[in-house]
């Protein structure tokens, strides 16, 4: 009786929790990108339900208790993401106590697990979400090892329910930046990936012989090693930082010859070795916007996100940095200027990150996906368009940040000392 | 009675001399470094039909804009050019002033950026008056073509933001050359950088030396101006004097110096790295003890807060679109930043500070333009246009010659594809004083630099 009467308290609890979450959107006649291989489909309505989308169709009648929203002249899409941040990782750029994207820490690469440092309060979740952004992988950024370390996916919610996966992905340098890690040479980076994958082979195969605390003479500590099992299983990519075209072949067939999942970052040469990227099924995480040639990206141009994606690379855009990781979509528009597809560049910001990462039932209007959406008032891409309605996992956000309550405060300027009274 | 005494005081300062007296002409400091900018060879033509952004604020459907001699010869609606005039069909397409950036390191930290070409920042003390951007410029740093092609025909190159007073910026036209005489805007006053905020006192602050905080900077910025007065003062005595005709040596040339003096004396226009808001009105009553004038506060992440007081002194806040948060003094940016700073009548600029947003000034505007539309704003493009043209070049001291498409100025025109504000908008032509500088549908007709050639395929092309 007494468990009957605690499994009733916690059902109760799990059934308030969920009601949160569990206001239904019935959103008529909008232009939707659905990610999905329909495309863009015109005059069609969106049905949530219990923080999924139920029904993408035209002509659904409201039953029941459901907020219905005209979006006629709007558009929608996923919630946008941005495979490439240290959201969380980083409050203030310059203020270091409010940083934990890196650790100097001997002995941390591979095992460094970014996912306990996130802060989920941080103000740069509410400006991103305001602006379309509703999911986003968490990277480290390297510290002194060729391995960053592991990457966590969240929902840009504000509290610690965002953490959906704290191990999507592992980080790795090559190029010019990795060369830096490993003493001042490409050959010498090249060297410590591959050794490091030969030994968390080696510990993985005789397990007994190396127990923890020991001393050990191995590249990496005991625990980065097993930081890379994932990785040799295929259950995470390693993400490997390249532009030149030559590294991205390297790092291509680092891939092949171990079988495991590389993803490029960077790629600004990638588009040169578009085939091979393609029939090596690696995909490129991009920022379309930087054209700025540097000596490991010499023929880096505005037109290589679309030419990867015309040879069948999966590409995965970013842009803007950490605080602005929305403004992935103005790379998506500059992208879409220079010859990718405008569906293309929008699932390159949506379920191509849910592909690559791993995330769960996001990325597409399609029934059974969870509601992240967004209500454009215009062309999702154009600059001035603005989200009208931002939805994660079916809960409505307000559209507020601390960036809008101070634009309030200051928009009638009533003079110098009363504006402090202004809230 | 008064008359009287004015009169006999006038007499006795004669009386000083041997006789009344006779202003000589005393040879004055001539010009250095001065531009060699010739306009390249161009043609005239009428662009014709096009949607027209004349950049002070007006827009005119369906109108030709008419380019002789290298100027704006008429804007109009009904414009019949005499038989032989070149007339290009522009209907469907847009034509703007040529886009004008405000701040851009291109040269000085130009691309690719490494540790040879790092040239923007003397910080090797906090006053380096003395230094020239103009001496460290790269011309055949490829961003000024990639700028180019984003439709930027005028920019300022101005130092870093490391030291209190950084040194001087220069104004250049667009144009290829070896020299960077050659790219210099006749004519145009020179500019010079200071900074508030973190940047110098972190610089210097980190070596334990003054400034180490925002009380130092200020006592630096005071004790050059001090300094500054008095080397006027010198060289003022001295032209008094030798205009006299009296015996007199020149005072020795303190580049620092001479530099600060020509601001107090209103030849070099000052533009000012400034985020907080409270720093803002420190640097205006800095400039009031000392009497000058500040062009344009930079980087002005906070306008919004003081914009009546920016309108009130006439200072131009250049800002970002939406930069925010990687450093404190950073940390209240607004998307409706620009936009609030032109709902309180003061001068909005959008600026880029970066390789990469210099080639999308018009799109970083319309994020400008959309953020202040949304809070409900009625701004459109021949407004949002003035951020990149008109009023960058006023802050810049060149409009009279630049910056709207009106008859007589430098015919520097940018055709687009479309609205400039949409993010899918590209340049077709770019022309700088009439001459065709940039043609997205010719490339054999565009300029490259050194950089570009034989440098990935001895035979082929970079791109």
């Amino acid at each position: 009786m007494r468990f009957f009467k605690a499994l009733l308290i916690s059902l109760v609890v799990l059934s308030t929790s969920l009601s949160a979450a569990a206001e239904s959107y019935l959103i008529k006649n909008a232009t939707v990108y659905t990610s999905t291989a329909k495309g863009k489909v015109t005059n069609t309505d969106v049905l949530v339900e219990n923080g999924k989308i139920v029904r993408v169709e035209q002509n659904i009648k409201a039953t029941g208790d459901v907020v219905e929203l005209d979006a006629t002249g709007k558009f929608i899409t996923p919630g946008l993401s941005n495979p490439s941040t240290n959201m969380g990782l980083v409050e203030i750029g310059a203020v270091s106590s409010t940083v934990d994207a890196a650790t100097i820490e001997h002995n941390m690469g591979a095992g460094f697990n970014v996912s306990t440092a996130i802060n989920f309060r941080s103000t740069i979740l509410p400006q991103n979400r305001i602006n379309g952004l509703t999911r986003a992988v968490v990277l480290p950024r390297s510290g002194d090892s060729i391995f960053a370390g592991q990457g966590s996916v969240i929902a840009l919610h504000s509290s610690a329910k965002g953490l959906l996966n704290d191990n999507v992905a592992q980080f790795a340098l090559y190029g010019s930046d990795g060369a830096r890690k490993a003493g001042g040479s490409r050959a010498a980076a090249m060297q410590l990936l591959e050794q490091a994958i030969n030994e968390a082979k080696y510990v993985r195969a005789n397990p007994s012989r190396f127990y923890e605390g020991g001393n050990w003479q191995f590249s990496q500590s005991l625990n980065d090693l097993k930081a890379l099992y994932p990785v040799l299983d295929r259950k995470v990519p390693l993400i490997i930082a390249a532009d030149r075209m030559d590294d991205i072949l390297r790092i291509v067939n680092l891939g092949k010859k171990h079988n495991i999942r590389i993803v490029i970052a960077g790629g600004g040469e990638a588009w040169l070795v578009a085939k091979e990227l393609a029939a090596a099924k690696v995909p490129v995480i991009i920022d379309p916007i930087n054209n700025i040639p540097e000596f490991d990206s010499l023929s880096v141009k505005f037109e290589g996100a679309g030419i990867l994606y015309d040879a069948g690379v999966k590409v995965l855009l970013t842009g803007g940095g950490t605080h602005n990781a929305y403004l992935v979509r103005q790379s998506a528009g500059v992208a879409v200027a220079f010859g990718m597809p405008k569906t293309a560049a929008i699932e390159a910001m949506t379920i191509n990150n849910a592909d690559v990462f791993g995330i769960k039932n996001y990325g597409q209007i399609k029934a059974g996906m969870d509601a992240d959406i967004v209500v454009w008032d215009g062309d999702p891409l154009e600059l001035t368009s603005n989200p009208d309605l931002v939805l994660i996992q079916g809960e409505k956000q307000p559209l507020v940040s601390r960036a809008t309550r101070l634009r309030d405060r200051y928009w009638d300027l009533i003079g110098n000392q009363k504006q402090g009274f202004v809230k | 009675m008064k008359k009287l005494i004015v009169f006999s005081l006038a007499a006795s300062l004669w009386a000083c001399g041997e006789e009344p007296a006779q202003k000589i002409e005393v040879e004055k400091p001539k010009p250095v470094y001065v531009s060699t900018y010739k306009p390249l060879p161009s043609e005239e033509f009428v662009l014709k039909g096009a949607t027209v952004l004349i950049g002070d604020g007006k827009q005119m459907d369906n109108a030709s804009v008419w380019v002789k001699d290298g100027k704006i010869h008429a804007v109009g609606l009904d414009i019949q050019p005499p038989q032989g005039v070149k007339v290009i069909g522009a209907q469907g397409l847009w034509v703007t002033p040529g886009i004008i950036d405000v701040h851009s390191h291109l040269g000085v930290y130009p691309s690719p950026r490494h540790e040879n070409n790092a040239d923007g920042n003397e910080m090797t003390a906090p006053v380096t008056s003395e230094v020239w951007a103009e001496h460290a410029v790269w011309t055949q740093d490829h961003g000024f073509n990639l700028a180019r092609e984003g439709g930027i025909t005028s920019l300022m190159i101005l130092p870093g933001s490391g030291n209190l007073i950084g040194g001087r910026g220069v104004t250049l036209k667009n144009v290829p050359s070896i020299t960077v005489q050659g790219m210099k805007f006749p004519d145009a006053p020179h500019s010079l950088k200071m900074a508030c905020g973190e940047n110098p006192k972190r610089v210097y602050g980190s070596k334990g030396r003054s400034p180490m905080t925002r009380m130092g900077n200020v006592a630096g910025y005071r004790a050059a101006w001090i300094d500054a007065k008095d080397y006027m003062k010198k060289w003022d005595d001295y032209y008094e004097k030798a205009e006299k005709g009296e015996d007199v040596d020149p005072p020795k040339q303190d580049l620092k110096l001479e530099t600060l003096a020509e601001v107090l004396r209103g030849n070099i226009l000052i533009h000012n790295h400034c985020y907080r808001a409270e720093e803002m009105a420190i640097m205006i009553d800095i400039a009031k003890e000392f009497g000058y004038q500040i062009s344009t506060f930079h980087h002005a992440v906070e306008s919004y807060k003081i914009a009546d007081l920016l309108a009130e002194n006439n200072i131009c806040s250049a800002m970002w679109a939406d930069w925010w948060g990687f450093k404190h003094e950073a940390y209240d940016g607004v998307r409706e930043n620009v936009a609030m700073v032109e709902k309180a009548k003061a001068c909005a600029i959008v600026h880029s500070d970066s390789a990469i947003g210099i080639q999308h000034l018009n799109q970083e505007a319309a994020k400008a333009l959309g953020a202040g539309n949304k809070r409900g704003m009625s701004l459109e493009a021949k407004d949002a246009i003035k951020w990149i043209t008109l009023n960058p070049a006023q802050s810049m001291g060149v409009a009279d010659r630049v910056g709207t498409l009106e008859a007589g100025k430098m015919a520097d025109v940018v055709v687009w594809n479309q609205n400039p504000f949409s993010v899918y908008a590209k340049t077709l032509q770019v022309y700088i004083d009439g001459a065709l500088v940039y043609d997205r549908n010719d490339p054999s007709k565009n300029a490259v630099s050194d950089f570009d050639l034989g440098l990935t395929d001895p035979e082929g092309e970079r791109l």
